[in-house]
């Protein structure tokens, strides 16, 4: 199974005839001299590579620096320079969820109001965010975002109504609020009371600063449990004082990289580690997002945007908690998502809550039911900012989170033992925990016990890593830098995982899940995963196998075994906003063996991908050694994070996907392998009975130079415009969508609330890591993996509303290819106002319709060919 | 303003847009210097030197764009299609902004064919679409407007540079003090382009608060019809569908004016038939100004589409007119 790439080159040469020895220890400074010799022979040559990206002709792109003396805190200077593989990855840190009944009515108890921020360009100051955030819900959440909801009428004033008078120049009487919700019943929480908050968490949105240490209490495994405890792989004490956590952890992409000043890096808190939401079924979330950015527009340091929106890709929820794109609110104000953690299928399947597998984990080994179909569990999320014409800016900038699902099936949880995987019982004596019996024990256990940790009742994540892998830039000074006027795409020449430029990763030598989210702003990803060997002085790398078990978050029929024959050297490509969870199994490797992730799609400039370079020339071992230089190659392709496999000395009893796939051999006989989740496939009635719509992803009619539009049901070319609905699918249909592109650019379509399957790719069935998945990013475009047209089907289920299709390259987004369609109640005749934010309020304006909004595409529906 | 519920947007926006101006001069811009921390400023934009339409001479960064929000776009005056159309959707939203226009908000046509396009063909350009204040119509040097093209990232690449037909027809808005700029499209609604202009990024805005009804008790929804669509994304900036005219005919009763077959062809191809010298093209051509009709590349089916919905529309204001 694993085969040897290439066994005989360590030694690699570079176009102006220098020699390096082609070692994982080679240093950056020969690197650099290599670099810095060959910029001086080709002085007068253009970079074919536009990466970090330029506008068009001039100036040359200039590499993000790697040696950046800066000052330490005692006075020193460092002049080390960050090296790839030197910079530990940072492990994503909990919002850690509250318990809503500790909120008290009105909150009176609480003292502290929003800080203020010092003047029109900051961020309010750390300490005093962090001592407003540790505090309870300042204010009791509301259906309607002006009326409590006996019906009284609220209005709050902007807590920092004199600064923003004073900075923004409002006049007198003009009313400030704090709750930057859209007013009135368009913006009301659908299902308010049967979906009752149980658990909440806030968090600003702010300027980079010092973690203060404000979640270090709220993280499941208390830093007691498994690789988070003392001791173990990811125990984390940042400020190295004596007391875990992330108290002291700056924001920086490397040790020797400068940190980031307060306006180059806008996050969540305001601080790294990146955050993530653990969340389960049945424990409806609100979400109290604060706005805690600049008040003056303009304190950016070159990029983003004051107001934000956020948008929880891709949830099951309803449209006011969707952040959609014009739903946006301002510095000082907060916005409540209500998330409710409900099924899609809640209103019509196993309404009596009574199949064990649709539940959650209840705490204590036990699953709480929930009503819904266990078939649409979800598993790996993300939400980012989702504003107006800056969402590339914003994202890049920082605002994103990861959110991991947990469910009876995706628990967390491995088993301590093999009777607790077939009985749930741990030892006679022990009371029986059925959430922690295992699938591949017993087909009627629900949890599938996959690769986590056994220390927590549920989202152990010893052994579940969360990876967000994205391309940044920065300046002469280490600052995080963007282009705002190359609208085709942006492309950073620094691979950072986690926001560390290319970390290393312990891990033991046993199964991992990795659950990799692609959070760039234009770039593709295609990654592979190798290991070093070095035998007899020779350096050469071999594959390793590894599953693929969920597609965009969602666990899948099947585990896909990587590489294939379809997909022989990689995951298949990874568009923008796409996740992959997989598993690679590191056990039998020797303490101290490497591996790495490797990135083999090359873009040229941000339209999209150019090529998949083959994997020994990204490595470096063939005859044509990659080059990613900026000047001959692209400096994202090659290796790009290491891991470093550690002893372990436990038993893994996670599942092991291998008896998941598709066919599974058994005493000499192919037969059917266990399944994970069945795909629930749309039946013939619901294709029969499908509203048709298609969408051309693409330059447009002639006059429209521009180009980006979508065409809906072939009209006209349209820009992106918040007041237009293209597209009103009834609540509980099923509709087939026809996504077109092409034309040398790529897009990776992403359509908001439920998932879709994908019918055909390129009128072909889909390959069997899509046949198996449900999505929310399709892609269309030019590489292997992609196809110039993609037909999907998708069920619009439980919630109402206005909600947005777009292309994930967040720059096309933000340009334009982006439309609003709504899904409405039958017979509903009324269209919803686009919200229209403003300091002083929400108003709304009136929407207008594309002419096929209800019929979408008659004739796509009559010429086209239902799959068997 | 295309939108069905026109005319009161158009109202609100027009109280608020002296409402603006009127805080403006109240309270004054807040002067802050070019963002601190933001490589947007006058390092990064080229101070060339442009000829406007009156032969005055200015500097881009000094005198155009520092301290002001603007709408910045690229043309060349004897362009067929889309720069007609690029101008004259930018008219309407100069008439949203109103007195705003001149004042804290500016709009430049900067040429691409400056060997052509003088100042005095650029003014005659400018009176022909009876733009009003505000709004300059700018010419350079070739090598000074293709820096500046490219500086404003509208200018995809190479090929771009040397073909006036392909030049982006994307235009840039931006405030230069608040480090913000964002691309836009001719083909967007004039009201949002105003919007954006006057108020996001002009950091405020005030509209009137509408009344809100629940999903249940609600006015029926307005359907469209294909041709009306097309006719607000790609007509209404020029043609009204009454009798006044707008820079081209009023369309009232056009369907029975003119016989329906040469209609579709002219709606079609109207660079053909004026190439083929066919006499009403000609006599349009000289009535209105010499602007030419665009060939917007419509499909046999929207020219139908557009025909059907003309006659309808006109049939509509005949029947409102008798009942009167």
């Amino acid at each position: 199974m694993n085969k040897l790439i290439i066994s005989d080159t360590k030694i690699a040469k570079n176009l102006s005839g220098d020699v390096f020895v082609n070692k994982p220890e080679l240093n950056l400074t020969v690197a650099t001299a290599i670099l810095l010799g060959y910029l001086a022979t080709s002085g007068t040559s253009h970079a074919a590579f536009n990466i970090p990206t330029e506008n068009g002709l001039n100036p040359e792109p200039v590499p993000s620096p790697l040696c950046i003396p800066f000052s330490l805190p005692n006075g020193q200077t460092n002049n080390e320079c960050a090296t790839e593989f030197t910079a530990k990855l940072l492990m994503f840190e909990e919002f850690g969820l509250k318990d809503i009944s500790s909120v008290s009515s009105g909150s009176s108890s609480l003292t502290s109001t929003f800080p203020e921020p010092v003047d029109c360009h900051s961020s309010p100051d750390g300490q005093a965010l962090d001592n407003f955030l540790k505090e309870d819900l300042h204010s009791l959440p509301t259906r309607r975002s002006d009326q409590t909801d006996s019906g009284t009428p609220v209005i709050t004033p902007h807590p920092w109504d004199a600064k923003v008078r004073d900075c923004v120049g409002l006049l007198p009487n003009t009313p400030t609020t704090a709750d930057g919700r859209p007013t009135g019943e368009w913006f009301a929480h659908q299902r308010w009371e049967e979906f009752p908050t149980k658990a909440y968490f806030q968090s600003a949105m702010s300027g980079a600063r010092v973690n203060g240490g404000l979640r270090d209490k709220n993280q499941l495994h208390d830093y007691k449990k498994g690789e988070f405890g003392p001791g173990g792989l990811y125990y984390l004490d940042a400020n190295n004082d004596g007391t875990p956590g992330s108290e002291g952890a700056l924001i920086r992409m490397h040790q020797n990289l400068p940190v980031q000043e307060p306006n180059s890096v806008w996050t969540f808190d305001g601080t790294l580690p990146p955050k993530l939401l653990m969340a389960r079924y049945g424990e409806p979330i609100l979400f109290r997002h604060y706005d805690a950015l600049p008040i003056d527009v303009a304190a950016n340091n070159g990029f983003g945007k004051n107001t934000i929106s956020t948008h929880e890709h891709n949830g099951h929820n309803p449209a006011e908690s969707d952040g959609f794109m014009h739903a946006y609110f301002y510095p000082g104000q907060y916005y409540d998502y209500h998330w409710p953690m409900v099924l899609a299928g809640h209103d019509s399947i196993n309404i009596g809550a009574t199949n064990p597998k649709t539940g959650a984990p209840d705490g204590n080994g036990g699953i709480t039911t929930v009503r819904g179909d266990w078939r649409e569990t979800m598993s790996t999320h993300w939400f980012h900012d989702h504003m107006m014409d800056y969402t590339a800016q914003n994202v890049y900038k920082g605002n994103a989170a990861m959110m991991n699902y947990y469910s009876a099936i995706d628990r967390g949880r491995e088993p301590v033992n093999l009777t607790e995987a077939s009985t749930g019982q741990k030892s006679v004596g022990d009371s029986v925990k059925p959430g922690y019996a295992c699938h591949y024990a017993n087909p009627n256990n629900a949890n599938l016990c996959l690769p986590s940790g056994s220390g927590l009742d549920w989202g152990n994540r010893d052994y579940d890593v969360n990876l967000v892998v994205a391309d940044k830039a920065w300046d002469s000074n280490g600052q995080l830098k963007f282009n705002i006027f190359n609208t085709d795409g942006y492309l950073g020449d620094r691979i950072t995982v986690n926001w560390i430029y290319k970390p290393y990763l312990d891990v033991r030598a046993r199964r991992y899940r990795f659950r990799i989210l692609n959070g760039s702003v234009s770039r593709n990803f295609k990654i592979a995963i190798v290991k070093e060997v070095i035998s007899r002085g020779k350096l050469s790398y071999t594959k390793v196998p590894y599953y693929m078990i969920a597609n965009d978050g969602n666990i899948m029929q099947h585990a896909i075994p990587f590489p294939n024959s379809q997909s022989p050297d990689a995951l298949p490509e990874q568009a923008i906003a796409e996740r992959y969870d997989i598993i690679v199994d590191f056990k039998g490797m020797t303490p101290g063996t490497k591996l790495y992730l490797v990135n083999l799609v090359e873009h040229v400039d941000g339209r999209g991908p150019n090529k998949v370079v083959p994997l020994a020339d990204a490595l470096g071992t063939s005859k044509k050694p990659y080059a990613g230089d900026g000047i001959n190659g692209d400096p994202g392709v090659g290796k790009f994070m290491e891991l470093r496999v550690q002893s372990y000395s436990g038993t893994d009893l996670s599942m092991n996907p291998a008896d998941y796939q598709e066919t599974v051999t058994v005493a000499g006989k192919k037969i059917p392998g266990k399944q994970m989740i069945p795909l629930n496939k749309p039946t013939t009635a619901e294709l029969n009975n499908a509203v048709h719509r298609s969408f051309v992803f693409g330059r447009s009619d002639g006059t429209d130079a521009h180009p980006w539009t979508i065409k809906t049901d072939g009209g006209a070319g349209l820009a992106a415009d918040e007041h237009r609905i293209s597209a009103a699918p009834e609540i509980g249909k099923t509709e087939i969508w026809h996504f077109t592109g092409g034309l040398g650019w790529s897009h990776p379509v992403h359509v908001h609330f439920e998932e879709g399957q994908i019918l055909y790719r390129g009128g072909k069935a889909p390959p069997i890591w899509e046949k198996y998945a449900r999505k929310d990013v399709y892609r269309i475009g030019t590489l292997a993996d992609s196809t110039s047209n993609v037909d999907i089907v998708i069920r619009f289920r439980e919630f109402a509303g206005t909600y947005v299709e777009h292309c994930h390259n967040t720059q096309h987004e933000d340009r334009a290819m982006l439309l609003r369609w709504d899904i409405q109640h039958p017979g509903q005749t009324l269209g919803i106002p686009t919200p229209m934010p403003d300091w002083n309020g929400v108003q709304y304006d009136p929407s207008v319709y594309l002419p096929t909004y209800k019929t979408g595409d008659v004739a796509a529906k009559s010429s086209f060919i239902l799959p068997r | 303003m295309k939108t069905h519920s026109a005319v009161g947007c158009l109202n609100t926006l027009l109280i608020c847009t002296v409402a603006i101006s009127a805080m403006f001069s109240l309270v004054g811009s807040p002067a802050w210097a070019a963002p601190k921390g933001s490589p947007w400023g006058a390092s990064y934009f080229p101070n060339i030197e442009l000829i406007d339409q009156n032969g005055q001479s200015v500097h881009f960064y000094d005198d155009l764009i520092k301290d002001k929000v603007v709408a910045i776009n690229f043309i060349f005056t004897h362009c067929g299609d889309s720069c007609p159309a690029e101008t004259a959707s930018l008219r309407q939203v100069q008439k949203l902004l109103g007195e705003r226009m001149g004042k804290d908000i500016f709009f430049y046509s900067i040429s691409i064919d400056p060997d052509h396009d003088t100042p005095q063909v650029l003014k005659e350009y400018a009176q022909k679409f009876k733009v009003g204040p505000g709004w300059r119509f700018l010419t350079g040097s070739k090598a000074d407007v293709l820096l500046l093209r490219n500086k404003l990232g509208l200018l995809r690449d190479g090929i771009e540079a040397n073909k006036l037909a392909e030049h982006s027809t994307s235009f840039l808005i931006g405030s230069e003090n608040k480090g913000q700029w964002m691309k836009r499209s001719p083909f967007d609604e004039p009201k949002v382009l105003a919007w954006m202009l006057g108020r996001n990024l002009s950091n405020f805005k005030s509209y009137q608060n509408a009344e809100l009804a629940s999903y249940e008790g609600a006015d029926k929804l307005p359907k469209l019809s294909a041709g009306e669509e097309l006719f607000r994304s790609r007509c209404d900036s020029c043609h009204s569908l009454g009798r006044e005219d707008g820079l081209g005919p009023g369309l009232q009763g056009i369907t029975q004016l003119r016989d329906k077959a040469w209609l579709a062809r002219w709606l079609k191809t109207p660079d053909k038939l004026l190439a083929d010298k066919d006499p009403i093209a000609v006599e349009l051509y000289k009535r209105y100004n010499k602007i030419l009709m665009p060939n917007l590349k419509l499909s046999d089916a929207d020219v139908e589409a557009l025909i059907v919905y003309m006659e309808a529309s006109s049939k509509g204001l005949e029947q409102a007119a008798l009942s009167k």
